[in-house]
């Protein structure tokens, strides 16, 4: 059954065939092969080859014009002869193997000396696959069906990398909204009452953050002031602190607590928030202010970033160990109150704002976090913030931290 | 770091060792642990956390949520000797007002003879 030569050989296809069909229409139904050889006979021989075995055919005779046709054409399968004046079949490989638009071709190289150090240094130099002048029809057969089988995985491949690059920046653009959503949910710093200044940071670990805080205006005396934190990171946390600030809203406080009352408010929120399946609760802080008497309320669930700043120098973190939303719902959460004086800073923040390793692992910690809160006693709320967080990314040794980390500031006039 | 699971019957109940960090990346392994144990009708369950030297907050949420669990079918978890580290972050969250914890396993035993 030789039938290699037999053939008559279509020389008018040579090159004539190239450019009808641009190789993103290829279809699985036809595959396309290039052959590339300066010796008209055998090439041609090939070609018609190919071409009962159903695939389209283009052809070069050279390794410059193969080249080409290759970037042009994209074909699923090249068999290239390794004896070409000028560029040589292995120089072709490497050509193809260092341009990134065409470097995954299926290159079948071609010679009549099959040595194996020979076969060794064509695939060396980036052939996939190996085919002597001398094979047999069938073992020609069976290398070009193999050289289109790994093509075609090799596009499916490429397709669905492609698939999921998009997909991946759909979501990522979906996160950059949600994110800005988040944002959007914060309070603006700047002057909350007469004699009330504050001043807030935001940087969430991921795109989309788990803490959220707010300010509430009771009365025109009386102020309400929460950070939360949801446990986790990424989409779930960001969604249960969104939920979550709605129930945190003035008017169904109102309406669900009856109080403003920070003890009362947090055990209502108790009841209102188990954890969820997955064990995912709420730690929060949230704290009242009578702006008239200066009176600080405050209740904490599982929270511990609640720090005074007063204006003799003295620092002191004024929340007890307490049970974090969800895990006991008969819990009872009570107020303590504190007085205030002109000139005292009072911040609301997150563990992510200390809890922050250093190359070697060591954490901040809140020592660390409050020499630098007295560094910058002397400078306005907002700078003082902005120095706290400088040192904890000058600890950390760049600027992404591993947790979330939230903080709001206020400042009473003095 | 990961995290190895280890089941030992007690009188009354079982003890269930845990190595590695009980964290969020082992959060289906732990639960899944304590799970097979809870559903064989295993009422009393000991954790005990010697030999593991991290939690982070979704590994509390974990102890809060296998605690509650176990209380649902009258059961009890305790915790067995905390290492300090941990021990400091369940006292910030109170955890022991949920979750009794001892520091040897006889005790945490007689507890549970107690409970039942």
């Amino acid at each position: 059954m030789e039938r290699h030569g037999t053939s008559s050989v279509d020389c008018n296809d040579f090159s004539r065939s190239t450019g009808q069909t641009s190789g993103s229409d290829k279809t699985e139904a036809q595959q396309t092969a290039l052959i590339v050889d300066d010796e008209p006979v055998s090439r041609a021989g090939m070609a018609a080859r190919l071409k009962r075995l159903g695939y389209r055919v283009l052809q070069a005779g050279d390794g410059k014009a193969g080249l080409e046709l290759l970037r042009r054409e994209r074909p699923d399968l090249t068999i290239l002869d390794w004896m070409m004046p000028e560029l040589d079949g292995p120089s072709v490989c490497e050509l193809v193997r260092r341009d990134p638009e065409v470097f995954s071709s299926q290159i079948i190289l071609m010679t009549g000396h099959d040595q194996p150090e020979q076969i060794a240094e064509g695939l060396a130099r980036g052939a996939d696959d190996f085919l002597s002048k001398a094979a047999s029809p069938q073992e020609i057969t069976a290398r070009v069906q193999a050289g289109m089988r790994a093509a075609g995985l090799i596009r499916r491949l490429k397709h669905a990398t492609d698939e999921i690059r998009l997909k991946q920046e759909a979501i990522e653009r979906e996160l950059q909204s949600a994110a800005r959503y988040v944002v959007s949910l914060l309070p603006p710093p700047g002057q909350l009452l007469p004699g009330l200044e504050m001043a807030s940071a935001y940087r969430p670990s991921s795109a989309l953050g788990g803490d959220l805080f707010n300010v509430l205006r009771w009365h025109e005396h009386s102020l309400g002031m929460y950070l939360l934190d949801a446990s986790g990171h990424g989409v779930s946390p960001a969604l249960r602190s969104a939920s979550f600030s709605t129930f945190l809203r003035e008017d169904n406080l109102l309406h669900r607590v009856g109080s403003s009352d920070p003890g009362a408010i947090l055990t209502e929120a108790n009841r209102q928030f188990p954890l969820t399946e997955n064990g995912s609760y709420f730690t929060i802080v949230f704290v009242r202010l009578d702006i008239r008497t200066h009176t600080l309320f405050y209740a904490t669930a599982g929270h511990n970033g609640l720090m005074l700043h007063r204006r003799s120098g003295e620092i002191c973190y004024l929340a007890q160990p307490s049970l974090p939303l969800g895990f006991d719902g008969g819990n009872v959460y009570h107020t303590v109150e504190t007085q205030l004086s002109p000139g005292d800073r009072l911040y609301l923040m997150s563990d992510g704002l200390y809890e922050v390793p250093s190359p070697t692992g060591e954490l901040w910690g809140q020592a660390r976090l409050e020499t630098s809160m007295r560094e910058a006693a002397a400078k306005p709320l907002a700078d003082a913030l902005a120095h706290a967080i400088g040192a904890a990314e000058q600890w950390l040794g760049h600027q992404k931290f591993p947790d979330d980390v939230a903080v709001m500031g206020i400042e009473l006039a003095g | 770091m990961s995290m190895i699971t280890k089941e030992r019957p007690v009188p009354n109940g079982v003890v269930l060792e845990i190595t590695g960090d009980l964290t969020y990346a082992n959060r289906e392994q732990f639960k899944t642990a304590v799970e097979r144990i809870r559903q064989r009708g295993v009422r009393y369950l000991i954790l005990n956390m010697a030999d593991v030297r991290f939690v982070d907050s979704s590994g509390l949420g974990l102890l809060a949520l296998v605690s509650q669990n176990f209380k649902l079918s009258q059961g009890q978890v305790s915790i067995l000797k905390p290492q300090s580290y941990v021990r400091e972050i369940m006292v910030l969250a109170n955890i022991q007002k949920l979750i009794p914890v001892y520091d040897n396993e006889q005790e945490a035993v007689t507890g549970f003879k107690q409970a039942a």
